[in-house]
Order: structure tokens, then C-alpha cells, then sequence
């Protein structure tokens, strides 16, 4: 009877190793851009077999002649550099999706004898910047090859980064300062003394994105400039949201669907000097607004990436706004390019009612990489080489963080994106792109702007009252960050 | 004089040679962690985004910032000891009553199911699922828009939000871990029942006793070690509750923090800023909220069970064997 009175006690004992458990949901794979000797460290080629110009192993081999052949063509036109002796023979990147890793492989020639490693972990949660977090505070005592490299970091929490000794300042690597930068995209990854961090390579001023079939039906005209027009503030916004209901059409897909225009026209940060947390007018404006367009039913009551949501992309949709940035189109609409269920070409874009920008990639090299030629060229290639950046806006719909290139493209009256029925986006975007200021950002934002309208949703659907959802969310941030004071 | 001496020769220390691994593994593994538990949680210990804070020794804060209720009057460890125990009794009480119904169909004489271990094999078969991918099934099953809603929007019934209502979302979290965990007590319990002695089933049906009388009379009594065993496994599995709810609700415990677990809240602490000292305290109430229903569970269930061994050893000690 003792025994097992023990026995109860050892296992009880177990509930308390559980806190060192953790679950680990990195994805590795690898790139090889020739067959180097040493690839006792490559894990498994055959997962980039995705990748249409690798097939598998064999052709990884004879790939340097291929990359050769490659800049001839349009799909390569990286600049293949030969690296000196002193630097590393693996690449670490770390990224939270394959957006880059997409640019990256389709354009950049990685110089001979690199294998480049992408440590992919998705940013749900904050889960990215805790990896991120660890593998940087382990940089230095992590052998040469298993050092980062190179991170991507999004608007959301670079100013951690920047703001730390993790990170390099680019100019002493040799990354070139261009007039052609976005001032937004510098400023961002500036540290307080000025020192720049890194590099953007997309600017990622954000636009209203309609359904142009449905648009007609409830406001008369798909014309971008009489759409604008018609709801250029809140108000009108409101308006035309009322006589989407009336026509059978939701608004927006999303009660998120419009929170960072909010987010990102706020007067003060999250947080202030002394580490209290503030809620700004805008975020209330957001909170009574998603409250009166979820009553109204003008939105739909799910998350920005929610299924039900993107379903709503699809052609037999009920959907009339989406909001986003190039990016959002490109990476994130795929239900409309859907060939069959979809309706590419049915979409167009305008400003909406307020200005503001979403995300953004920023490259950032991280202090002790081995590969310092290398996050440099990178780094040029995607902001300073006009053939890249013309192919990621002809190819890949971006908006590069290349003014001139941008400007070309603006400029050119027979160029049109497909997918928005031949609109010029990138005329619509150099005008806003003016627009953008980086301001009142924190290492915080990340997880309050995911989390806020996430944890008020009970409020929303008037399962409780407003003040218990302040009161849920100022518990939640208590619980995440223990450094910031509510009230 | 030799034989007198081989006699004495004691095998035992080879029993003791053969648990040092365990015991080893255990100290390294459980016991160490363990302690170092209760050590962190006595000290401020977090990350602050790539800057750490401390560890400073604080005594009892962080004992104190558990225990101290929020504006509302709520303690919130206590609100979520609550959540757990009521998700875990939704989901233990009808596993138990079913899995005990199958075990005695299982393993009835009379019934002489066929295809037992096809059915064992079945049954077990949630448990290998991984929890995360049962939660994510059943989170799309009962979307808004998923499969149930369209059943019942076209039976002409109006759309659930099951995870926006306090006890579905509960239920359904329930409902995953009683679906996983079943088939692992079935098999237990029915490992139990067929330990009984057989003579005891025959004896009572030759005196006439119905299915309801042995099962009150031989199987439950007989059973009690066993299903103690499985209750109090239970109840710490339960306890432990993380990794469904976790996924369901985003680790926010929507609705309204209701299905936030202790786990889920020990989580918060320590996933973004590393908080070790407010974890470790919340994990030393985890062990301490164990410890005392496990002793709980235990001192209430094994009462007949220990008159029964004090009589064995009543008799033992008077040399009647």
C-alpha cells in the first residue's frame, strides 16, 4: 500500500518535468548550388525537389552549369559571386514562410561551393521569434556553420532586432546605401544611433482590394478612382458596408479584416517610456468599429487567415474588400488564382479609407556569420540590381524597395497586373509608398496586434462586456510579458 | 559449515544492481528537474524581447502575484483549476462507465465476443493519433462553416458557434479526450477483470446471481486496485490537460478564458519571455493540486481494501496462514 502510494507520488512528480518539454516544429531543408565535398551536414536534398529548376540530386551536381546558362535566361539573374577563402561554406537563413525563399531561389545565384540552409518556423504565436531568439543567443558559442547567417524580420518586432548587439551594421560588410531605398525601410532598420541593420526588399505600402464584379453591383462602377471616392473615409466606408448588406455581400471577410489600418495610424506606441501599456484612440476606434460591423453583420466572424475567410476568394464569394499590401495578393490570395474556382482578374485596388502599410521582409545580418560577402551581396542584389527587381514586379506582382524600378513600371501605360484586370498596382503603390512613416513601433507589437482583436472577439459577439475583454487581454499580456504594466 | 554458509548467500544485491538504471535515469530526469522546479520559483527569471532579467531572488512573489485576486476578485489559478477539472470530469466520468461497459463485454464468459482483438486494435486507435491533429480535425469539423454546421443547417437548424460557447467548446474538448483515451482504459480495465479468478464468475452463477449482482458484487470490488489505478493516472493525465485545448482555442481559452487549463497557463508564462520563476511556481501548485487529490481519490476509494489487508496482516502477525 506504501508502494503504491509512492507510485502515485512519483508520477504526480511528473507533472513538473513537463515545463521542460517543448514542441519543436522546425522545418529544415537545404539548397546546394553545386555538389560540395564536405555535404556530410546536408540533411536531405530531395526537399527542395518543389523547386521546379531542381529536380533532384543529379541535377543539384551539375547546377553551377546550369546557373550558368541560367542568367542568359530570365529566371537567373543573380550575380554569382566568387567568394574568398575566409568565408563559410553553409548559409544559414532563418525565415517564417517561403516567400523569400521563393525570390530567393528563383533569382539569386548562390556562389559556388555554398549550401544554403533555410530554417523555416512559422510566426503564429510569436513561435518564429523564440527560435529566432534562442539560435541568437547561442550565436556565439554555436560552431561556424551552425551560426545564423542572415534573418528576415517583419515591421512587427525589427526594432527588437536592430536595437540589440545581435545584429551588424551592413555598411562595414559592404552592403551600398541607395537613394532608391524607401527612407521608410531605412529608418526601420536603423538602430537608435543611426547605424543601418539591414535592408528591405519589398516596400509594403497596403490598399484596399475589391472584387471589381461585385463593386459594380453595389456602387455602379469597378473604376478604381470612383471606388475611392466613394469610401475615402470611415464613414463612407460604413455607408457603402450598409449597401453591400443590402446587395447580399459582406464588407470585409474578416472582424480583422481592417485592424491594422487602425494599428498602424496610431498616435503612440504600445507602450510607453515607463513600460505602461497604452491603448491608443485608433485601437479603440478599431474595437468599436469591428463591434458595429459584426452586429451589423457586415463582416464575417473569423480570423485574417482563417479558411472561411479565403474562402470567400473564391469566384461564388460574398466578399467585397480585402485588405493588404502587394504581398497580400501575391502570397496570400491564392484561392482567387485558383484557375477553376477562382477570379483572377476580377480584383483591382485603391487606397481605401485610410493610409497605412502591413509587414514588410526586412534581410538582417546577424553579428559573428561567417558569410559576411555573402549577406552582402544578398542583401545588394534584392535592393540595388535592376534586373532582379524588374523581375519580382513582372514576374512575382511585388513592390520592390527599388524607387527607379518602381517608377519605370509606373511610369510604363502598357503595363497591368493580370490578376487586378490589367490595373497599373505599381502606380497605385509609388503614390502611397509617400504615405508610410515608421513610427510608434515596440519588440512588442507582434503578439498585441495578433492578440487584441483575437481575445475581444467574446466582446465582440457580446459574450461578455467590453471592460472583461479588456480585462482578458490585459491578463494575457501580463501573462506574455511580464516586463510591461497594465492597468 | 559450507552448506550452512551458502545458505546465507544473499541474490538481493543483484536486485539492487538491476534498478540502479532506473533509479540513476530517475534522479537525472525526474527528481533533479523536479527540485529545480521548486528552486526557480522562488526567483524573478524572464527575458525582456534579447535582454534577461535576473534571476533575482524574490521569496515568496511569486506565490503571492498567483494567489492575489484580480480586479474583478477572481484568483485566476484557481479559476483555471477549476476549467481543467471540469474539462477532465466531462471527459473521465462517461470514459470510465463506458470503458468499464466494455471491458465486462469484452471479457464475459457468456457473451464470447468474436473478433476481440480486431476490436481492442479499434479501440486503442485515437490514442495513436497525435492530440494537436485530433484538435485540428475536430476544430474543422465544428467550424462555423464546417461539416456539423452544414448538417445542421440543412436539417434546418440554426449555426452552432461551438467554439464561442462556453460549455460546447468545453464538451467538445472533453468529448476529443474521452475519444482518445478510452480504448487505453478499456485495456486496462479489462486486464484487471481478467486477473479475477474465474471460480468466483462460476460460483456465482451456480448460486444464481444475475449479471447485475457479480458485477456489484465480484467484478467492482475485485476491480477497485485497478480502477484506482486508472483514476488516479486519470486524473494526472488530466491535470496535465494542454496540448487539445491549446490548439482549439488558440491559447487564449476562448470563450472568455473558460477553457484556459493550468498547463495552458504555465505555457503563457513560458513560451514568449521564458518566465521560469512564474512557471516554476505554477508548476509547484500543479504538484501540489496533484498530490492532494490523488491522496484524495486514493484515501476514499481504497477504504475496503485496507480493512481487508489489516485483517491479512492481523492474521499474518498470528501465524495463521
Amino acid at each position: 500500500m506504501k508502494k503504491r502510494l509512492l507510485a502515485a507520488l512519483v508520477a504526480s512528480a511528473t507533472v513538473l518535468s513537463f515545463a521542460g518539454c517543448s514542441s519543436n516544429t522546425t522545418s529544415t531543408s537545404n539548397t546546394n548550388s553545386s555538389a560540395p565535398a564536405d555535404n556530410s551536414s546536408v540533411a536531405d536534398n530531395s526537399s527542395v525537389a518543389d523547386d521546379s529548376s531542381v529536380a533532384d540530386d543529379s541535377s543539384v551536381a551539375d547546377d553551377s552549369s546550369a546557373a550558368a546558362d541560367d542568367t542568359t535566361d530570365i529566371s537567373k539573374a543573380g550575380t554569382g559571386i566568387t567568394l574568398s577563402e575566409s568565408e563559410g561554406k553553409v548559409f544559414n537563413i532563418y525565415a517564417w514562410n517561403e516567400e523569400f525563399k521563393g525570390f530567393f531561389e528563383k533569382y539569386y545565384t548562390v556562389p559556388e561551393g555554398v549550401t544554403v540552409n533555410w530554417i523555416i518556423n512559422p510566426s503564429d504565436d510569436g513561435v518564429y521569434q523564440d527560435k529566432l531568439d534562442e539560435a541568437l543567443l547561442n550565436q556565439a558559442s554555436a560552431a561556424a556553420d551552425d551560426k545564423v547567417d542572415m534573418f528576415l524580420a517583419e515591421a512587427d518586432y525589427i526594432v527588437k532586432y536592430t536595437n540589440s548587439d545581435y545584429t551588424l551594421d551592413v555598411s562595414t560588410i559592404g552592403v551600398k546605401q541607395l537613394d532608391t531605398e524607401y527612407q521608410y525601410t531605412v529608418s526601420a532598420a536603423s538602430d537608435n544611433n543611426g547605424a543601418i541593420k539591414g535592408v528591405s526588399f519589398q516596400c509594403c505600402p497596403a490598399a484596399l482590394i475589391y472584387r471589381r464584379s461585385i463593386a459594380k453591383e453595389v456602387l455602379g462602377t469597378d473604376d478604381p478612382a470612383e471606388v475611392q471616392a466613394q469610401l475615402d473615409n470611415w464613414d463612407k466606408f460604413t455607408e457603402v458596408a450598409q449597401k453591400a448588406k443590402d446587395s447580399g455581400y459582406y464588407m470585409t471577410g474578416s472582424y480583422v479584416e481592417t485592424f491594422r489600418t487602425f494599428s498602424n495610424n496610431t498616435t503612440s506606441a504600445w507602450v510607453d517610456a515607463d513600460n505602461n501599456l497604452v491603448i491608443d484612440d485608433a485601437i479603440k476606434q478599431y474595437i468599436a468599429q469591428a463591434k458595429d460591423f459584426l452586429d451589423k453583420e457586415y463582416t464575417l466572424p473569423c480570423g485574417v487567415w482563417d479558411d472561411q475567410k479565403t474562402a470567400e476568394m473564391y469566384k461564388d464569394g460574398k466578399v467585397m474588400c480585402f485588405f493588404g499590401p502587394a504581398w497580400y495578393y501575391n502570397f496570400s490570395m491564392s484561392n482567387a488564382q485558383d484557375p477553376e474556382k477562382g477570379c483572377s482578374g476580377d480584383w483591382a485596388i485603391c487606397q481605401g479609407p485610410q493610409a497605412y502599410f502591413w509587414g514588410g521582409t526586412w534581410l538582417l545580418a546577424a553579428t559573428g556569420t561567417d558569410n559576411p560577402e555573402m549577406v552582402a551581396d544578398i542583401m545588394n542584389a534584392f535592393t540595388a540590381n535592376e534586373d532582379i527587381c524588374s523581375k519580382l514586379i513582372e514576374n512575382e506582382g511585388q513592390f520592390t524597395n527599388n524607387m527607379a524600378v518602381n517608377q519605370k513600371y509606373a511610369d510604363d501605360p502598357t503595363f497591368g497586373n493580370a490578376f487586378l484586370g490589367g490595373q497599373n498596382d505599381t502606380a497605385i503603390y509609388v503614390e502611397l509608398a509617400k504615405n508610410i512613416k515608421f513610427e510608434n513601433k515596440t519588440q512588442y507589437d507582434q503578439l498585441l496586434n495578433e492578440k487584441l482583436p483575437d481575445v475581444f472577439l467574446d466582446y465582440f459577439k457580446g459574450n461578455i462586456s467590453e471592460e472583461d475583454a479588456y480585462k482578458n487581454f490585459y491578463q494575457y499580456v501580463n501573462e506574455k510579458y511580464p516586463a510591461i504594466v497594465t492597468p | 559449515m559450507s552448506t550452512q554458509k551458502r545458505k546465507s548467500v544473499s541474490y538481493s544485491k543483484w536486485g539492487y544492481i538491476f534498478i540502479i538504471p532506473f533509479f540513476v535515469v530517475y534522479i537525472f530526469c525526474s527528481l533533479i528537474p523536479l527540485f529545480s522546479t521548486f528552486y526557480n520559483s522562488f526567483f524573478e527569471n524572464y527575458r525582456d524581447g534579447l535582454t534577461q532579467i535576473g534571476p533575482n531572488f524574490v521569496g515568496f512573489e511569486n506565490y503571492i502575484k498567483l494567489f492575489t485576486p484580480n480586479s474583478s476578485g477572481n484568483i485566476l489559478i484557481l479559476d483555471y483549476t477549476a476549467n481543467t477539472m471540469i474539462m477532465w470530469l466531462l471527459g473521465a466520468i462517461p470514459q470510465l462507465i463506458f470503458s468499464l461497459l466494455l471491458a465486462i463485454i469484452f471479457t464475459s464468459a457468456r457473451l464470447k465476443i468474436k473478433g476481440q482483438q480486431f476490436f481492442k486494435t479499434v479501440i486503442y486507435m485515437p490514442n495513436l493519433v497525435m492530440a494537436s491533429a485530433f484538435a485540428m480535425l475536430f476544430f474543422t469539423l465544428f467550424s462555423n462553416v464546417g461539416p456539423v454546421n452544414q448538417l445542421i443547417n440543412a436539417m434546418g437548424g440554426e449555426t452552432v458557434d461551438f467554439f464561442g460557447n462556453v460549455w460546447t467548446a468545453r464538451g467538445i474538448i472533453a468529448f476529443i479526450n474521452f475519444l482518445m483515451w478510452f480504448g487505453n482504459t478499456t485495456i486496462l480495465l479489462m486486464a484487471g477483470i481478467m486477473g479475477i479468478d474465474q471460480s468466483l464468475f462460476e460460483a456465482a452463477s451456480i448460486d444464481g446471481a444475475n449479471s447485475v449482482q457479480v458485477f456489484f458484487k465480484i467484478t467492482l470490488p475485485l476491480l477497485m486496485p485497478i480502477l484506482v489505478y486508472v483514476i488516479i493516472t486519470s486524473l494526472i493525465g488530466g491535470l496535465q490537460m494542454f496540448d487539445v485545448p491549446q490548439i482549439i482555442t488558440a491559447g487564449i481559452g476562448k470563450p472568455n478564458r473558460s477553457t484556459m487549463t493550468l498547463i495552458m497557463y504555465l505555457n503563457n508564462y513560458l513560451s514568449t519571455s521564458k518566465n521560469y520563476g512564474m512557471s516554476g511556481a505554477i508548476s509547484v501548485v500543479v504538484f501540489i493540486i496533484t498530490g492532494i487529490l490523488s491522496m484524495f481519490v486514493y484515501k476514499t476509494m481504497v477504504k475496503g481494501d485496507d480493512s481487508g489487508k489489516k485483517k491479512a496482516k492481523k492474521l499474518a502477525a498470528k501465524g495463521v496462514k
